[in-house]
């Protein structure tokens, strides 16, 4: 006899997507991650767009990753039309991802997934029986879009990056507001911990996670020319150029989005990822909080990813508050965007978002109009991760008897848990 | 008893859903005033059925599902409000393509999958379909606009947001013009002002993400602007990315 639980519109998750599970007596036969999105064709629409006009167009992909869109299509452009960025612009980009970050991750753990944790339907439930928690939680979310409004102009859909820099770059007196924000919100960070300490993340399901993350290459996290690929013992390293080789994209009939797999394997980009790739760069107090919370890794629990989110978000306050310091002692120089040259070229990029790794790929023609662009976002590469974890979560709860409508409880859990960003568009797709 | 409010996501990039959750500062005073009681983004538990004071709705209509969904949150509400570009003028969806968009679908899917027979059109503003009380522009809406008219409509008032263009508010701030001395294609003289003029205050000229001014004269910014040595074709597509369909009724006679 098959049954099906079905989850028609998932809740508390950027964008418009549903499961449907399929199970034939015990055996789970179907797994699906429906999304249903309206499709936007973004990269075609961009076709025939100067230079200059299509980063604020796929900005618009994603308001969450606003920024991470914005900066990865102009570093693909640099890349093709090869403009190589002061350090002062480097580090910049380095503090306004910390900013998404920050803000991000601050939605993600707090707004979306503690709801789960805590029994609670919202954070507006949850707000109600405990609004010091959900207070401390908006202040760092806040910090975040401060950070980012201050480097790109605007929290959601920066105006202030261009080509070679920044249309104006911020004043000693911005960078020394964020430096007091930032310094005021570290107790906020000590409160996290505590309310995340009395947290237990169940253990619906266990199941090794393949993780790929770009490999700093320097100081900066979130930004490299390489990705590692972990398998178990044996790592694979890709370049930044060769990302089709990681990605391999592909349809399925069922489905609405393009697919991502490695070895016709699955695998996921996220904090996990970039925790269990790079993180012993962590120290501070993101490390005690590591430690504190639990997060062993490899993790074998998807839904230690939300836990990763809130290590990471303490390690973005603190660094950021590191590169801020930076600057200032430098001093900050008002410099001009660079100069570049128009002429046929291609360019690809890839920095990490806070879901995981975003690609970016332009082939401009002679005037400098775009004549092809590719990107790849972090939550497309997750989609086949988050189906597999599903189907290891179904099978291992239907072994331990657990019921259907916990499993469909679960089912919404594990999705979560990679905090997937459906209104990314480009490839996900379908009415 | 508190007016019970609904926010609904149609097709977009969520932006005007986060927007709100940015009020940080204002976001528990909100919740305090109001019941929201319909709002997938935010909460797993949720009443699809009950009449509500307002519904705000993002996004542009995508297909025949969002349609339905959007007469259906019309039904339920008292008061609709549009929010940001997408719900108000199209948005970037709705862009001018140089291809037919079935064929940009096989460019970016191939042409023999599954995409093949997908049926694909230009997205469409909400008052295509449905009466919208409130229109809040912006790509994203900003902030102080969604503050400034939740306040109006919970005391009983309808919104005034400003009708006069981003170029008003850039010379009120005294911003060396970018359209006038440097040459660039600025879109300010007939972009619906209300961001504070956000990017000239950067050196980047308004790329018109707020849609276009109730009066505006685009074109008699064309004219100068192929003074100013930029393609025909070329300042007519910078035009028209983020409001399109509002533009073609514009150049019908018709208001935007």
């Amino acid at each position: 006899m098959t049954r099906t639980i079905t989850i028609d519109h998932l809740a508390r998750v950027e964008g418009h997507g549903g499961i449907k599970v399929v199970l034939d007596g015990d055996q789970v036969s179907t797994v699906q991650l429906d999304v249903f999105e309206g499709i936007r064709l973004l990269e075609g629409l961009v076709r025939g767009r100067s230079l200059e006009d299509v980063t604020g167009i796929v900005s618009r992909i994603c308001a969450i990753c606003s920024h991470g869109h914005s900066i990865t299509s102009l570093q693909a452009l640099e890349d093709a039309l090869e403009v190589a960025v002061t350090p002062q612009t480097r580090k910049l980009r380095d503090l306004a991802y910390h900013g998404a970050n920050i803000e991000s991750h601050a939605l993600h753990v707090f707004v979306l997934a503690l709801p789960d944790l805590l029994g609670h339907p919202s954070v507006i439930s949850l707000a109600g029986v405990n609004p010091d928690a959900v207070a401390m939680a908006l202040r760092l979310k806040k910090l975040g879009n401060t950070i980012q409004e201050v480097i790109g102009g605007r929290a959601v859909h920066p105006v202030n990056y261009v080509i070679g820099g920044f249309g104006k770059v911020p004043s000693t007196d911005d960078l020394l507001t964020l430096k007091k924000e930032l310094s005021a919100r570290l107790t906020d960070c000590e409160r996290t911990l505590e309310v995340l300490r009395g947290i237990k993340v169940p253990d619906i399901v266990c199941e090794p996670i393949r993780c790929a993350a770009l490999v700093p290459e320097d100081e900066a996290f979130f930004f490299g020319n390489c990705i590692e690929l972990s398998d178990g013992g044996a790592n694979k390293t890709i370049p930044v150029r060769e990302y089709r080789t990681l990605t391999n994209e592909y349809l399925v009939p069922h489905s609405h989005a393009k697919r991502s797999a490695n070895d016709h394997r699955s695998y996921m980009v996220g904090a996990l990822a970039r925790l269990t790739i790079s993180g012993d760069r962590i120290g501070g107090m993101a490390r005690r909080a590591w430690e504190e919370l639990r997060l062993t890794l490899p993790a074998t629990n998807i839904l230690m990813n939300n836990i990763a989110q809130a290590v990471e978000m303490i390690y973005s306050v603190e660094r950021a508050l590191h590169l801020v310091a930076d600057l200032l002692e430098t001093g900050i120089a008002p410099e001009s965007p660079l100069p570049y040259r128009v002429r046929a070229c291609h360019g690809t990029a890839a920095t990490e978002v806070p879901r995981g790794i975003l690609f970016y790929s332009y082939e401009l023609d002679s005037e400098g109009r775009v004549a092809a662009a590719d990107v790849i976002t972090p939550t497309a590469q997750n989609l086949n991760h988050i189906e597999d974890q599903m189907r290891a979560a179904v099978r291992q709860g239907v072994e331990a008897g657990v019921s259907d409508l916990m499993l469909e409880q679960r089912l919404a859990m594990i999705a979560r848990a990679y905090d997937p960003c459906i209104s990314c568009s480009v490839h996900l797709f379908r009415s | 008893m508190k007016p019970k409010i609904g926010i609904f996501g149609l097709s977009g990039c969520w932006g005007e859903q986060i927007v709100i959750l940015n009020c940080e500062d204002q976001l528990l005073d909100i919740l305090g005033a109001t019941e929201i009681v319909d709002f997938l983004g935010g909460s797993s538990v949720n009443d699809e059925e009950s009449p509500l004071a307002v519904a705000f709705v993002e996004g542009s209509v995508a297909n025949e599902r969002e349609e339905k969904q959007l007469r259906r949150i019309r039904e339920r509400a008292e008061l609709l409000v549009a929010c940001g570009t997408c719900a108000c003028f199209g948005g970037i969806a709705a862009m001018d393509a140089d291809q037919p968009r079935q064929q940009i679908i096989c460019q970016v899917y191939g042409s023999d999958g599954p995409a093949s027979d997908w049926d694909i059109r230009p997205h469409r503003p909400l008052a295509d379909f449905v009466k919208v009380d409130v229109a809040i522009p912006g790509c994203p809406m900003e902030k102080n606009d969604f503050l400034r008219a939740t306040a109006s409509i919970l005391n009983g008032d309808i919104p005034q947001l400003p009708a006069y263009p981003v170029c008003l508010e850039c010379k009120m701030i005294e911003n060396d013009c970018l359209l006038v001395s440097r040459g660039l294609p600025c879109a300010g003289p007939v972009t619906t002002a209300g961001c504070g003029a956000r990017c000239p205050q950067y050196n980047v000229v308004c790329i018109g993400c707020r849609g276009p001014v109730e009066e505006c004269n685009i074109t008699s910014l064309q004219k100068i602007l192929v003074e100013k040595a930029l393609r025909a074709s070329e300042i007519k597509r910078k035009l028209r990315t983020f409001a399109a369909p509002a533009l073609d009724r514009k150049e019908q006679g018709g208001s935007a």
